[in-house]
């Protein structure tokens, strides 16, 4: 697999668990002043992205398991650590329902986030970040379009990038409650 | 932006600052040499720098997935060039609205949905109808007040129609329209030609591909194929023709059937065949969702659920518990 390949694998099958991992996390990473959300879920991307990716068969699992590893070793190096933690990281040994199920957004779902998330990009960055997407121009045509220099074209993307990725940290509104609507998606059949 | 771009491990989000900025210039233009030790120097200094900047670089390659769902204007129908650049915008903006607004509304350019292969979704309609599309498959659906319309443009669909004669389901896949009111049925584009299979009701199949002035009305258990060389009917069984379908659900559901019941469903639609010789194992209680066909990933989580692992010995995947683990 070349490196886009490996990124379209990583985008299909790792990124859309991330708002899982992370409200998993959030209530486990509590009381460790060394370590937050954001690191972990670094540091396990780094890490799943350095392994062997073909020993991975179920991406999500691995993302979970990675991460409750990362977390152990900030708690092993942490002195004081809450109580509540340690049981908490204790009942992560088995892997339930919040691990192997997952509901994937259908594309007008998101299509929709997408569209959502770019309401709140000020907006020089959506223009920008619009053409560049959804009319595929250049960086040198946005700048031509915009009357404004590429590299500011460039800090512009950048800008929208760094805000659609935050966004994308959480499930989107209509995904929160994920796992009663799986139950109920599958009933139609 | 240069000097945004500094050694240092930074907190996780300075660090993503950094990521999306090295991600946006490395996909829009080749990095120079000085650029590229930089990035090098900086993704060395800290592994979750790595992390941060694949995650950056993926997301920003996926958001082409996405906006390519828009309409699928860019694949079917060029742009023509004096469209404003905001046109398609505003269009499939009020497609996000709509979706918001709980229903999902379709118009002329929208409502394409695509599947990769392996993948297979199933979506709801805002009229009631079911569409399922299976893998690598493509539609296009145009809804109008007289006319609930579907364009098969590759791969096969199956469709449970919500009945409502005023406003017929047509289905057209290469020339050939199939007409339903109240029925379920799959059209799929294969090698051999457009082919129709009818689960439950009647379709009508009709259009300049159909061979015929009239429509020609394919039943319940009956499947037509329009090929190169001809029209064809057969009739099927029961059994075939769930058969044909079984893909529609795309997905196996777990919950709480013992691993052995598990796996036999799963070997149904596999190649590879997992294989459970501990008898603790076989009654152990397993859940969840597992595309069709997919045994090495059923495999995979069901050992890491238990404790086992996974050995691959010819076409199977032997499911055994490790030697030391305590009893589940």
């Amino acid at each position: 697999m070349d490196r886009q390949a490996q990124l379209r694998w990583f985008a299909r099958e790792v990124l859309p668990h991330e708002p899982d991992l992370r409200k998993w996390l959030s209530g486990r990473v509590r009381g460790l002043d060394s370590c937050d959300v954001d690191e972990v879920v670094q540091e396990a991307y780094a890490r799943l992205w350095t392994g062997d990716r073909d020993a991975i068969r179920n991406a999500r699992a691995y993302l979970f398991v990675t991460a409750r590893h990362i977390v152990g070793e900030h708690l092993r190096r942490s002195r004081i650590v809450a109580i509540d933690f340690v049981a908490d990281l204790d009942s992560l040994n088995i892997i339930d329902e919040e691990m192997s199920v997952h509901r994937r957004l259908s594309g007008q779902e998101e299509l929709a986030r997408l569209y959502e998330i770019l309401q709140t990009l000020p907006p020089k960055c959506r223009q920008a970040f619009e053409l560049k997407k959804f009319q595929d121009f250049s960086q040198r045509k946005i700048a031509e379009h915009m009357g404004i220099a590429e590299s500011t074209v460039e800090k512009h993307l950048a800008k929208a990038l760094r805000l659609v990725s935050d966004a994308m940290k959480e499930a989107p509104a209509g995904a929160q409650d994920g796992r009663q609507r799986e139950r109920r998606f599958w009933k139609w059949g | 932006m240069e000097d945004s771009v500094s050694a240092g491990s930074g907190n996780g989000a300075d660090i993503e600052s950094e990521a999306t900025a090295w991600a946006i210039r490395s996909a829009e233009r080749p990095l120079d040499r000085a650029e590229q030790l930089l990035l090098d120097e900086w993704l060395e200094t800290d592994s979750r720098h790595l992390g941060a900047f694949v995650r950056a670089q993926a997301i920003w390659l996926d958001i082409d997935r996405v906006a390519a769902l828009d309409g699928g204007t860019q694949r079917d129908v060029p742009v023509p060039a004096h469209n404003p650049p905001w046109g398609r915008y505003a269009m499939a903006a009020s497609i996000a609205l709509a979706a918001f607004g709980g229903t999902v509304a379709y118009d002329h350019l929208a409502g394409r949905i695509s599947t990769e292969r392996g993948e297979v979704r199933r979506i709801a309609l805002d009229d009631g109808s079911i569409l399922t599309l299976n893998g690598n498959s493509a539609v296009q659906v145009r809804y109008e007040d007289d006319v609930r319309r579907v364009i098969l443009r590759r791969g096969e669909a199956s469709f449970e129609v919500a009945h409502n004669r005023q406003r017929p389901f047509i289905v057209s896949a290469n020339d050939l329209d199939v007409r339903a009111v109240g029925t379920e049925f799959v059209v799929g584009i294969e090698e051999e030609g457009v082919e129709v299979t009818v689960e439950d009701g009647v379709v009508a199949v009709d259009g300049k591909a159909a061979g015929s002035a009239r429509p020609r009305y394919i039943r319940r258990n009956e499947q037509f194929v329009m090929a190169a060389t001809g029209a064809r009917k057969a009739v099927l069984d029961t059994a075939d023709v769930e058969r044909r379908i079984a893909w529609r659900k795309g997905v196996l559901v777990f919950n709480g059937q013992q691993l052995s019941a598990a796996a036999a469903e799963v070997n149904r639609y596999s190649n590879l065949r997992v294989v459970i010789e501990d008898p603790t194992l076989a009654r152990a209680e397993f859940m969840g969702v597992f595309k069709l066909g997919d045994a090495e990933t059923f495999a995979g989580a069901a050992a890491q659920a238990f404790n086992g692992e996974v050995v691959r010995r010819g076409d199977e995947l032997v499911l055994t518990r490790q030697q030391n683990s305590p009893s589940h």
